[in-house]
């Protein structure tokens, strides 16, 4: 069964060295995931969405970063908040947690990245 | 001494922040009752109340200020402190759910849509916070995803914890349960909607704070 570092996002087996004496990024804390769960939880995005649903659901994005021209989506492979129909959505609170670039999943290769955000983070640091 | 070096360290924090006021934060997931102890905390020492409760999931969309909060213990301790009461967090927010208990669809969506953005500006305000009072639910299961999440990251941050297991006025509440599942933090046991056990509350937060 995984563990999940709520760190880092590190999956451990059952039995792991790392479990009992903490994960490589010095966290203690694990989530238990039963393996059928982190099968489903990994399941393609909805697909069968109408036109309309779909503009819908670009325009809660893009309100939500709070930008009012739709931009191009680009293409990434980590998402923070997968959007799976309007008003459907699913947070991935250790990329949050962690201060990943906001990233919403729109679909299979379809992606919003709020890069003002991510260039003030920056600035921060 | 890792308790005075961490007190040291925020106090530091605060400094470099330009700022001297404390800042404690309430978080936990949807519904845990966080509005419930920010509006008990308020009523009880400025006599005012901070946000609105509802039955209904993600009521609070929004961060909450109140600032200059002033509390005493029965023990004698002063804490003046900024309070911040925060959007539940949650790893699913579905309108569905919001339409099951009575919205239009319309609003169920927009509630979701707001709810998602009460989340990630729930998260960034924990670059402002000194302390963290993390709400749980007491009649729930306390191994959440949610609940072991923010705890996990919040001791990553070296943010001094305190668990509050609300609604032990219910019978299904268990504090037990709540204990064994994070041993190494001071865990209170409160009903922040009828003021049980507040005074145990106020001294722990201001043993947490030291």
């Amino acid at each position: 069964m995984p563990h999940q570092c709520v760190r880092c996002d590190t999956m451990y087996d059952d039995g792991s060295q790392e479990i009992l004496k903490g994960c490589h990024c010095g966290a203690r804390l694990f989530f238990y995931i039963k393996k059928e769960l982190l099968q489903s939880s990994k399941e393609e995005l909805v697909v069968n969405l109408t036109i309309e649903q779909k503009e819908e659901l670009e325009t809660d994005v893009l309100d939500l970063l709070g930008q009012q021209q739709p931009d191009t989506p680009v293409v990434l492979d980590l998402e923070a908040i997968r959007v799976l129909k309007p008003g459907k959505y699913e947070l991935d609170l250790v990329h949050l947690f962690r201060g990943d670039p906001l990233i919403f999943k729109l679909a299979d290769g379809k992606y919003i990245i709020d890069v003002p955000e991510m260039f003030s983070r920056l600035k921060k640091k | 001494m890792m308790n005075f070096l961490l007190s040291l360290k925020n106090s530091l924090k605060r400094l470099l922040r330009g700022r001297s006021s404390l800042v404690i934060g309430l978080y936990g997931p949807p519904n845990a009752g966080k509005t419930t102890l920010a509006n008990k905390i308020c009523k009880d020492w400025i006599g005012e109340e901070m946000g609105t409760v509802s039955p209904i999931a993600h009521e609070t969309r929004e961060v909450k200020v109140k600032e200059k909060v002033c509390i005493k213990t029965e023990t004698g301790k002063e804490l003046m402190f900024n309070l911040i009461d925060t959007p539940g967090i949650a790893t699913r927010i579905d309108y569905e759910d919001f339409m099951k208990a009575g919205l239009p669809e319309a609003k169920a969506k927009k509630r979701a849509k707001e709810a998602t953005k009460g989340v990630i500006e729930a998260i960034k305000w924990l670059d402002d916070v000194d302390t963290v009072v993390v709400v749980i639910d007491a009649t729930q299961d306390p191994y959440s995803q949610v609940n072991v999440t923010i705890i996990g990251n919040l001791a990553a941050r070296n943010i001094p914890v305190l668990i509050i297991g609300n609604k032990v006025d219910l019978k299904r509440a268990s504090l037990k349960r709540v204990k064994a599942a994070f041993p190494q933090y001071a865990v209170v046991g409160i009903s922040a909607k009828y003021g049980t056990n507040m005074n145990d509350f106020y001294e722990a937060l201001a043993k947490v704070t030291e």
